[in-house]
């Protein structure tokens, strides 16, 4: 078997100044290839997860790290950010963060990763060229990056990234301000990638849309990972239900008293409610 | 005479881009909660924008709840609007949440008890209870977005515009924002939420408006709304999760989760 794509040992971090930690206990191993769904309410430590992952905490959060984050085998003390993120690209939770301020159109906000890691540029023009296409934003390359509508520039954001091609991405809620068809089209987008062999680990609180995408998910509380596994097997778990929430399809049949284990996808929601109650 | 009223507004942005197309953006809206639906770049932030008197129309008139924009600062419009942008970021900038809360009703000169009531009740409402000490930015995005809300509540304004509240909130966070809105809906009160979360639009809130490009092209019951297949593709939505079960397994149309477990069990 390959090596493993991300991998946290017995992590802990407390960002600088900060009384306690924001994540704790964190052993999470995530094999190359996987696409793997983080949901949790609010402070749960899911976006701490995705800066520990990058290295941006400790290495420009500052802050104090116990344990051991290795990602594509090598520990995130031991590589500077910069040369990370050759293979590795973390989306922000709010794209904002992630735009350079350096460039004054979008096409070329989206070659600004390639150049800075010395990419030839007629490779840069091809990737440039493919990034704005998967994510919709064509029309929009002469525009500037600052006049975008919100939606707009999260998926700059997410072009920006692509053009980097990495081998694991990172997404910290990556359709939060998009439109639900360009949502589904950016998910499209990630299947393909995730057929293609990248790793994807996404932070994301529409449970409905981690059910259909994600073979796997990571529950987390209060910085804490409550639960690992199965779409099925995660939201059937009643401290789950209680302290993360349910898909819409669970909670029906939750309420409609329909017998457990209860739907988290459409197509079983849709047999279960067909199935007379016997 | 409807609660708030845009006729033949037109619109660009220095840029050039032309937002509303001719004769202009015509929209009327009674009190009650409306939700304003659309793809990325409709127009939706724009005309929120155009509400509050923070951006100006080229040509064509808007009305709030009596006042004419196009004569009022925005300083006077936030006596009666309380808004919050979609990027809480653009607005916070108090050293607390309480002072950032307390800031609105203070720059009003609202009388010293209806500014502790009124900034009590938003910090309540919005979850914030104990954290009325900590700096906004110690705060994750999705709180920050609840003190952006606390702080358009905190005034007791008759018109409440939200752009994207749904934004990064997890499910708990949605039923509070749902009870929210639709208390201040039952107070009689103008609420408009832009959002693309279509749950929550069936969830709480009983008009919608659909713009696409610019233009409006639904605007009624939301129970009605996702019918129009080719509108909802052309706009960029896709119908509630209920919505989709109901229809996969025979139901008439449901918006909500209630609607549907009545339908499901006759
Ligand atoms: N500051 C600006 N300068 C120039 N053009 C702008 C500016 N802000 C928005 N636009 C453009 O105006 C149009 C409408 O934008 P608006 O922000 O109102 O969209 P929206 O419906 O709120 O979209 P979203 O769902 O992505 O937030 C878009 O084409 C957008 O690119
Ligand atoms: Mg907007």
């Amino acid at each position: 078997m390959s090596e493993p794509a991300v991998v946290f040992e017995d992590v802990g971090y407390a960002y600088e100044e900060a009384p306690h930690e924001a994540v704790s206990d964190i052993n999470l191993r995530i094999e190359a290839g996987e696409w793997v769904g983080v949901t949790g309410p609010t402070n749960a430590g899911k976006s701490t997860l995705c800066l520990l992952a990058m290295g941006l905490a400790p290495h420009f959060f500052g802050g104090k790290l116990r344990g051991k984050v290795t990602v594509l085998g090598t520990e995130s003390r031991a590589i500077k950010v910069i040369e990370r993120s050759t293979d590795v690209g973390l989306l922000f939770q709010n794209p904002f963060t992630q735009i350079s301020g350096a460039r004054e159109r979008v096409h070329e906000e989206v070659a600004f990763g390639p150049e800075c890691h010395g990419v030839a540029p007629a490779e840069i023009e091809a990737r440039v060229g493919e990034a704005m296409d998967l994510v919709g934003i064509s029309a929009l390359a002469a525009r500037h990056p600052l006049d975008l509508s919100g939606g707009q520039l999260q998926r700059l954001a997410l072009a920006s990234l692509l053009a980097m091609r990495p081998k694991v991405l990172l997404l910290d809620e990556p359709t939060s301000q998009l439109d639900p068809a360009g949502t589904a089209a950016i998910f499209e987008v990630l299947s393909g990638l995730h057929q293609s062999g990248i790793t994807i680990v996404m932070v994301e609180h529409r449970l409905e849309t981690l059910c259909e995408l994600c073979p796997r998910i990571v529950a987390m509380v209060t910085g804490r990972i409550l639960a690992d596994g199965a779409p099925q097997e995660v939201f059937n778990r009643e401290v789950v239900q209680e302290r993360v929430g349910l898909p819409v399809y669970t909670r029906l049949a939750r309420s409609a008293a329909l017998p457990a284990p209860r739907p988290v996808r459409l197509s079983e929601s849709a047999k279960a409610f067909r199935t007379p109650i016997a | 005479m409807p609660d708030i009223s845009l006729e033949k507004v037109l619109f660009s942005y220095p840029g050039g881009v032309e937002v509303y197309p001719e004769p202009g953006l015509t929209l009327a809206l009674e009190s009650g909660v409306t939700a304003l639906v659309g793809e990325n770049g409709a127009g939706k932030t724009t005309l929120t924008k155009l509400l509050i008197g923070l951006l100006r129309p080229r040509s064509g008139d808007i009305n709030v709840a009596g006042l004419d924009v196009s004569k009022t600062t925005v300083a006077a419009m936030a006596k009666t609007v309380g808004y919050t942008f979609q990027n809480p970021d653009d607005q916070l900038f108090e050293r607390t949440v309480k002072a950032e809360v307390t800031f609105g009703p203070r720059v009003l000169k609202r009388p010293p008890a209806d500014v502790e009531r009124g900034v009590a009740a938003a910090i309540k409402a919005c979850g914030l209870a104990g954290k009325e000490d900590v700096h906004p930015h110690d705060l994750g995005l999705s709180e920050r977005k609840w003190v952006a809300i606390a702080s358009a509540l905190a005034s007791e304004p008759s018109v409440v515009v939200l752009d994207e509240p749904t934004l990064g909130q997890d499910y708990p966070s949605r039923q509070r924002l749902r009870e929210l809105v639709m208390r201040l809906g039952s107070e009689g009160k103008i609420v408009l939420v832009v959002t693309h979360d279509m749950d929550f639009v069936g969830e709480a809130c009983p008009t919608t408006v659909v713009l696409s490009h610019g233009a409006v092209r639904y605007a009624g019951p939301t129970s009605n709304a996702f019918g129009d297949r080719a509108l909802l593709k052309e706009a960029g939505i896709e119908p509630p999760h209920v919505t989709e079960l109901a229809q996969a397994i025979g139901l008439r149309q449901c918006v909500n989760e209630a609607e549907f477990l009545a339908t499901w069990r006759r």
